[in-house]
């Protein structure tokens, strides 16, 4: 699945170690993510979501959209 | 990294820090249980067993550090595993259930492959070591796998 956390955390100078420790997960979570290695689970993707202030689908996308 | 000296940047790098700490410090504990454990075994072995030949009869530990030792196993097995996947993200829990799958599934298929195998002339019997080393190389195995994979 792709996603814009990348960008999103880059345009808030954030490493992946401040981004993880935000989201209480390991740093290795934030990378596998980014890469799209590993989806979130439903929980996560809702912090992730409520800590860049927007919605799931405006950062994560499956490709199933119109 | 732990030893990195550097002051985070941030509440969340602060985090991540305090994170790895925890981690490194539930691999230490691990690693002096796992040590005290073989070390102890050594020191007061009594007999002439082996846990790689399967000599059982000839193993022989005083009953009481047998008990204590007993009681460790189920720790080091048991608890910090357990406790270990309470502690860890969705990811790296995923990473081991990978591991520990691998290592249920290959028992479940090794025994019995090992067992024809050994009506067929080809390997000594199954012994306990032996599925319980299959089972256990395997888990690292699949672990491995997962983290490169994932």
């Amino acid at each position: 699945m792709k996603n814009r956390l990348k960008v999103l955390r880059a345009e808030r100078d954030w490493s992946q170690a401040e981004l993880a420790g935000r989201l209480d997960v390991s740093r290795q979570a934030v990378n596998a993510i980014e890469t799209g290695k590993h989806d979130p689970s439903l929980p996560l993707a809702f912090r992730i979501a409520r800590l860049f202030d927007m919605r799931i689908e405006d950062i994560f996308d499956d490709g199933e959209s119109a | 990294m732990i030893w990195n000296t550097k002051e985070p940047l941030g509440p969340g790098e602060a985090r991540t820090r305090q994170r790895n700490i925890r981690q490194a410090l539930y691999i230490g504990l691990a690693a002096v249980i796992g040590g005290v454990i073989g070390g102890a075994t050594g020191f007061f072995d009594q007999g002439d067993g082996s846990l790689f030949g399967g000599n059982w009869e000839d193993l022989k530990l005083p009953p009481m550090l047998a008990i204590a030792l007993a009681v460790m196993l189920l720790g080091a097995f048991v608890v910090l595993p357990l406790s270990g996947f309470r502690m860890i993200d969705d990811y790296k829990r995923e990473q081991n259930y990978i591991a520990f799958t691998g290592g249920c599934v290959s028992v479940l298929a090794g025994f019995p492959v090992w067992a024809v195998l050994h009506a067929g002339g080809f390997v000594p019997p199954p012994h306990a070591f032996g599925i319980f080393a299959i089972a256990y190389v395997s888990m690292i195995a699949s672990f491995l796998y997962a983290r490169w994979r994932l």
